[in-house]
């Protein structure tokens, strides 16, 4: 459906180089980076606001790379959203209408059915500054949809909106694409959101793709320590692959030793990744557990967070782990505390020093 | 002294400034002295000419201004900054000297074959609005590309994803969103013109019921010692400038709150 090919495009001094994605008919795919990753100038280029120095854009198999704005079939929600101010929302709703001179005989039913999925009928005579911050999300959602878009685009959409209030519109947003099966190219910084809506996952740092692929597969398995710190993964340390044996590898980390699955890239010197969320922890010396690494440990800090509980771990290496607060009342943590830290060999996962020096081909 | 209290005093300041000024004319006020002037004809002819012309002269300066502060507002282009810099030009440059620079002009080839074959400038009532046109010209872009940076570029990517033209975006959405700034900029270079007085009395000359304007008028009347007379004459051109201020206020305030 959409094709970015080789994409590079110059913005001031930033330059975004050889992006290369696809998005298929009906499928979510997020964009995530952190501030200045480049995502904006990406849009911007999809959008037609930029022009590529080089590369290719196709949607539908049409090429959009020199195409104006208003014939490229996309539908826009910006993160300010972009309602207009003077219009009420019904003039919103049909302003694409009016633009491309649509008889309101063949409007009226679309907007119809999507004013009552979105359940926005009560707010059509108002104007955008009359409404509440999810009520504009969704108006401003609905002109996009309203547009009959090939492609619908949303920059950071829900940033401003409180937690529940954004959980709602993701749910709305997720139905509706399922529904409509609609084509939706997602630019984000927030994981949770794009772990929620995309199926599949471009991470862009510093204007060039690291990683690309399965949401799942790169949050998991995050290819460069630059994309591992930027999803958050809490602990990241070097290691030295001491041997491997029936697919498993050995590594020395610190002072301690683990036990991985061995990518079929393995190299001698790599970076030990572990989501917190991986770590089990269980009273000193109990041994109950199918995990292959049992590590002594010993609680260096514990911060309450919301719903989990960071604890930072000396297990011969700064090792952090998530855990409930329940959990962490039974096993009654605070610095000092001994325990036993497992983490699953599968959880512990290897970035080899190859990835790690050649970010430009770390495709997947 | 609280912040508030200088700020609110400097606030005050100003209007007994201006105030104190138009107070000041009671010293030399003479009720029949107003009558004379308001009843003469030259009078008469001052106030229509005036107001015509900086009706006028707004208006065009308006018609260029508009396009010339969008494009300073949106795009990058070669002289952009050249640009943005001579739009200070006529308030640098004294308006007696922006008007002798009309009349230089109109004194070379070029100047002499347009006032030959197209437009004659100097000492008409064209000259008038030419000279009035100059000085506003600048501060209305200035204006109106401070209401342009106002309007967020976004809603006309926006509305050019919902199919509208560039033509369309501007003036659906830009245009409507500048109304405000666009209201600000006609008032106060028609104001402008209307009290312009160096570039006129250059271009246009003081002919009576030909190129007197109200400032020209005031000047004429003071110049032979009609204190009382020039009294009079300020006091039309005060209530006609507040009247009119006043009616474009409440105009402004309907349209924007429709």
């Amino acid at each position: 459906m959409l094709e970015v090919e080789a994409l590079a495009v110059s913005a001031g001094s930033f330059r975004l180089r050889d992006v290369s994605l696809s998005v298929a008919q009906g499928e979510c795919h997020a964009v995530l980076g952190p501030s200045g990753s480049g995502k904006t100038t990406f849009l911007q280029a999809v959008l037609g606001v930029l022009q590529p120095t080089s590369g290719r854009i196709r949607l539908a198999g049409v090429e959009l790379t020199r195409l104006p704005i208003e014939q490229r079939g996309l539908g826009y929600v910006p993160q300010q959203l972009g309602l207009f101010p003077h219009l009420s929302v019904r003039d919103n709703l049909s302003y694409s209408a009016r633009a491309r001179a649509v008889p309101a005989s063949e409007f009226r039913p679309l907007l119809d059915r999507l004013v009552e999925a979105t359940g926005i009928g009560s707010l059509l005579d108002r104007r955008p500054a009359t409404l509440s911050g999810g009520e504009r999300q969704r108006v401003g959602l609905v002109r996009a949809l309203a547009s009959q878009p090939r492609l619908v685009l949303l920059d950071e959409p829900f940033t401003a909106l409180n937690e529940s209030l954004r959980r709602e519109l993701w749910w709305l947003l997720r139905e509706l694409q399922r529904e409509w099966r609609l084509t939706v190219l997602l630019i984000t910084h927030d994981l949770a959101e794009a772990y929620f809506l995309a199926e599949q996952v471009t991470v862009l740092l510093d204007g060039r793709v690291v990683q690309q692929g399965e949401k799942a597969e790169v949050y998991g398995r995050p290819t460069a320590p630059e994309v591992a710190r930027f999803l958050g993964v809490e602990t990241l340390q070097p290691g030295r692959v001491l041997h491997v044996r029936d697919g498993l590898a050995r590594v020395a980390v610190g002072s301690a030793q683990l036990t991985a699955l061995a990518p079929y890239d393995l190299t001698d010197d790599v970076l030990v990744s572990i989501r917190g969320e991986e770590v089990i922890l269980q009273d000193e010396g109990s041994s109950a557990s199918s995990a292959r690494n049992a590590l002594p440990a010993r609680v260096v800090s514990v911060r309450p967070g919301s719903p989990l509980v960071c604890v930072e771990l000396d297990v011969g290496f700064p090792l952090v782990a998530l855990i409930t607060r329940p959990a962490c009342e039974e096993l009654d943590l605070r610095p000092g505390v001994k325990v036993t830290a497992c983490v699953k060999a599968p959880s512990v996962h290897l970035v080899g020093r190859s990835a790690i020096q050649g970010r430009g081909s770390a495709l997947a | 002294m609280s912040l508030r209290r200088w700020t609110i005093a400097a606030a005050a300041a100003v209007l007994l400034l201006y105030g104190g000024l138009i107070l000041s004319l009671a010293w030399f006020f003479e009720g029949a002295a107003l009558r004379d002037a308001v009843q003469s004809e030259r009078t008469l002819h001052a106030v229509r000419l005036s107001l015509v012309a900086a009706t006028l002269a707004a208006t065009l300066a308006l018609l260029l201004a508009v396009p010339a502060a969008y494009a300073l507002s949106r795009y990058r282009f070669r002289g952009r900054e050249l640009v943005d810099t001579v739009l200070e030009f006529p308030i640098i440059v004294s308006p007696a000297a922006l008007g002798a620079m009309l009349l230089i002009f109109f004194n070379n080839p070029l100047g002499e074959w347009i006032e030959d074959n197209a437009v004659q400038f100097v000492f008409s009532f064209a000259g008038i609005v030419l000279a009035q046109f100059v000085t506003v010209l600048g501060v209305a872009v200035r204006l109106l590309k401070t209401s342009f940076d106002e309007v967020p570029v976004e809603l006309e990517t926006v509305a050019r994803t919902l199919g509208a033209t560039p033509r369309h975006a501007w003036l659906t959405v830009t245009l409507p969103l500048a109304k405000r700034g666009l209201i600000a900029a006609f008032i106060l270079a028609w104001a402008k013109a209307l009290g312009e007085f160096g570039a006129t009395i250059m271009v246009a000359g003081t002919m009576a019921l030909r190129t007197e304007t109200l400032p020209v008028a005031i000047y004429l009347r003071l110049a032979s010692a009609d204190i009382e007379g020039t009294v009079a004459l300020i006091l039309v051109l005060v209530s006609i400038g507040l009247v009119a201020l006043y009616a474009t206020r409440r105009l402004l305030g309907r349209t924007l709150r429709a």
